[in-house]
């Protein structure tokens, strides 16, 4: 598990702890100038979990922290009488916030290896994940390894269920289906594009718990252990404490309570209905319609204005100024959106050394592409109010500037208005690309609601219409205040 | 000293010379028409004259300023000099008095009182006072040229350019434009007209220019290029035309 985090996530999370590093620093130091004893309500020991990694941490609707990991260190806590205070990292940076001494321990599903154990000093294994294989739920077909020969199979790149597959594939001839997340990886399944996929058990078990329409027809392979996790050398005390309330909550049951909780199955939730989905996680939605929203408004805004000087340079009688604009199309047209994103959000920070937000790197590939496309709207408006108008204009005396500005450009924006508005709606659309980089936009949004409630079947139903929705009505309002225009 | 000297004009467009070596004059208040087949560079030669076109060479003096001299300032001369275009050009998202009125707004110092005064003065001129507020696209073809042709007198030019004003007509409309052209002569405006109006010519050029293959090949009084022309061309020229 987590052995082969993507390389761009490692780069996002570096730059998220680079940002944490600044805004948290002051507290830390703080904090530790206090001298009043460690675990107390006024000086709480620190714990950093992952940001949401179900079941075992997660936000539940009222925004607390559960799932395994958590309610296990807030039972031990209970047990020893020490206070805790929760913060939530990603992993790399909760990994790294540990090693600095931000953090006082750390609880994160994390495997123990010896690489680790170099670093940090870890309790007793509190959990056993193996790799497990799922199938669809009315398939009675497969019930060994062995009925997966001439089958097809989901894995998770980078996974330990993904080597466990090359491992079957010695002796069983297995096609392998790749994906990069976990929700649309079931989902292939549930769908019937593979036969059957390879996870970390507690995951697919809690998924199958919240609904998912799978079954496990084996038991999980051995796997990885577990383990909390203190700097090496520090907070010692806390360790015994963990390792002594394991124990105790493993004795009186509240532990197999905890597991029960999250992974049996005979307790299956209901699969999301699709008004469910949209009532529990409207908020969610709407926060992602408004940075959609927000991110169209702002680059479409910037790149009008981008797009106008280029396109008036096409259209000048300046051969540079033709030739610059020409270049910046050429370039613009060349390169896949995603690909610009990737280039502005990864390759110029580490080029300029420079901090880009998400945001920002998101607006700048935005208002870029689209700056090209408008570039060439108002090139074709100007070049379509013809020649003779221009010349119409100078022959009375008329300068270029006075000529452009009270004959051309009046009749070029009527021309280029309707192809604005596809461009406004084309770059609406556009800003799904942007989830890649992180940002938590409509498409986004939707894809963190299926990791939860693993319902991509409806959810994307629902992200669809609403845009269809919104730019429906963006269109309609366009037009609306266009034939205003041209009637005034 | 003549209004208007052509010397030595030569055009090129890229390889190909269009006007090869021109030379021409034109007294005030004479009126001008170029005739001439397909081709043979006559609306080159009336765009050279407000530098529509780069000049190649020699010189287009006008008031005895130099057009080819590129530190002339060419904006500043073009307010002398109007011009009236086959397909008639009119602003369309202006009415026609706006038409009128937007140049001399723009550049002459009077007040916009004045300048509305002369623009409806010259819509009744060529007989449209009727139509001051309409736009452009309810207008026939002949009124579209009429309102052209107020455009460029509102400047107050002194010469005026006309390429091939009427062969975009109707022909029942061709007569309301020529009489307008007809008085403008009248009041002594020195015009060039590139035309097909043979009959036209005759009855109000004081000279005809010949022009074929980049060259002026004839050129007098119409009675001598129309009655008597001595250049083989010309001759051929107007057997076709005049059948
Ligand atoms: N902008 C231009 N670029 C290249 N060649 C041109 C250009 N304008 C005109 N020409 C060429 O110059 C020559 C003269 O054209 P011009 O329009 O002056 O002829 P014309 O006598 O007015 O003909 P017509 O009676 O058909 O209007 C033609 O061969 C034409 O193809
Ligand atoms: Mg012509």
């Amino acid at each position: 598990m987590r052995k082969g985090k993507r390389i761009h996530s490692f780069i996002l999370y570096s730059i998220l702890f680079a940002l944490f590093m600044g805004l948290g620093l002051p507290t830390v130091v703080q904090a530790s100038e206090s001298n009043a004893k460690k675990g107390t309500a006024q000086n709480p020991y620190i714990i950093t979990t992952d940001i949401t990694y179900p079941p075992f941490e997660f936000q539940n609707d009222k925004k607390e922290y559960v799932g395994i990991d958590a309610d296990i260190i807030n039972a031990i806590a209970k047990d020893q009488g020490f206070e805790i205070e929760f913060r939530p990292l990603n992993f790399s940076a909760g990994l790294q916030a540990l090693e600095a001494n931000q953090v006082d321990g750390m609880i994160s599903a994390m495997s123990i290896n010896p690489e680790r154990e170099e670093s940090f000093d870890f309790s007793d294994p509190y959990y056993e994940a193996g790799t497990v294989m799922a199938i669809s739920e009315n398939n009675k077909e497969i019930q060994s390894y062995d009925d997966l020969n001439g089958k097809t199979v989901a894995v998770k790149v980078g996974t330990t269920g993904a080597t466990f597959v090359e491992k079957l594939q010695e002796k069983y001839s297995i096609k392998v289906n790749q994906f990069e997340d976990s929700a649309t990886m079931y989902q292939d399944v549930v769908s019937g594009h593979s036969d059957a996929v390879f996870d970390d058990y507690p995951v697919m078990a809690y998924a199958i718990q919240q609904g998912l329409k799978l079954q496990l027809p084996l038991e999980p392979e051995k796997g990885d252990v577990y383990g909390f996790a203190v700097n090496k050398g520090q907070n010692a005390e806390l360790l015994d404490m963990f390792n002594t309330g394991l124990a105790n909550i493993k004795e009186d049951g509240t532990y197999d309570n905890i597991i029960d909780q999250y992974l049996d199955s005979d307790e299956k939730g209901s699969q999301n209905g699709f008004f469910a989905l949209i009532q529990k996680n409207w908020r969610e939605l709407l926060n992602g319609l408004s940075k959609t929203l927000l991110l169209t408004v702002i680059s479409f805004a910037i790149a009008l204005l981008f797009g106008v000087v280029l396109g008036f340079f096409a259209a000048s009688p300046y051969a540079i100024l033709r030739g610059i604009s020409r270049l910046y199309v050429t370039i613009m047209r060349g390169l896949p959106m995603l690909v610009l994103a990737f280039f502005i959000y990864f390759s110029i920070p580490e080029l300029l050394n420079i901090k880009l937000t998400a945001f920002i790197a998101g607006v700048a590939t935005l208002t870029l592409s689209s700056a090209a496309y408008i570039s060439e709207q108002v090139r074709g408006g100007i070049e379509a109010v013809s020649g003779g108008q221009l010349e119409a204009a100078r022959s009375l005396g008329m300068s270029y500037g006075k000529s452009m500005v009270r004959v051309v450009i009046p009749q070029a924006i009527k021309i280029m208005i309707p192809s604005l508005i596809n461009q406004f709606v084309i770059t609406l659309k556009d800003t799904s690309i942007l989830s890649i980089i992180g940002i938590v936009e409509l498409t986004q949004a939707g894809k963190i609601i299926i990791a939860r409630t693993y319902s991509s079947g409806s959810m994307w139903i629902i992200i669809g219409l609403i845009y269809i929705l919104i730019i429906t009505f963006l269109t309609w309002l366009s037009t609306f205040i266009e034939r205003k225009m041209i009637n005034a | 000293m003549p209004k208007l000297v052509v010397k030595h004009l030569k055009k090129n467009f890229g390889d190909l010379e269009v006007l090869k070596d021109l030379n021409f004059e034109v007294e005030e208040g004479e009126v001008v028409c170029i005739i001439g087949p397909s081709g043979s560079g006559k609306s080159t030669f009336l765009r050279c004259m407000n530098r529509l076109e780069e000049i190649t060479g020699g010189s287009v003096i006008i008031d005895g300023v130099d057009l080819a001299d590129p530190s002339q300032n060419i904006n500043k001369v073009r307010e002398n000099i109007g011009m009236v275009f086959q397909h008639f050009n009119l602003f369309p998202h202006l009415t026609v008095l706006e038409n009128i009125m937007l140049a001399p707004d723009e550049l002459k110092d009077e007040t916009s009182e004045e300048t509305r005064k002369t623009a409806l003065s010259l819509l009744e001129t060529v007989g449209l006072s009727d139509k001051a507020d309409v736009y452009p696209k309810s207008l026939s073809g002949g009124q579209k040229q009429r309102v052209a042709i107020a455009r460029a007198l509102a400047m107050k030019p002194d010469i005026m350019l006309f390429d091939e004003p009427t062969s975009a007509l109707d022909p029942e409309m061709v007569g309301d434009v020529l009489e307008v052209m007809k008085k403008l002569a009248r009041e002594g405006m020195t015009m060039l007209v590139v035309t097909h109006e043979m009959g036209f010519a005759k009855e109000v050029a004081d000279h005809v220019v010949f022009m074929d293959e980049g060259y002026i090949m004839e050129e007098g009084t119409p009675d001598q290029v129309f009655n008597h022309p001595q250049n083989e061309r010309t001759k051929d020229f107007l057997e076709k035309v005049l059948v």
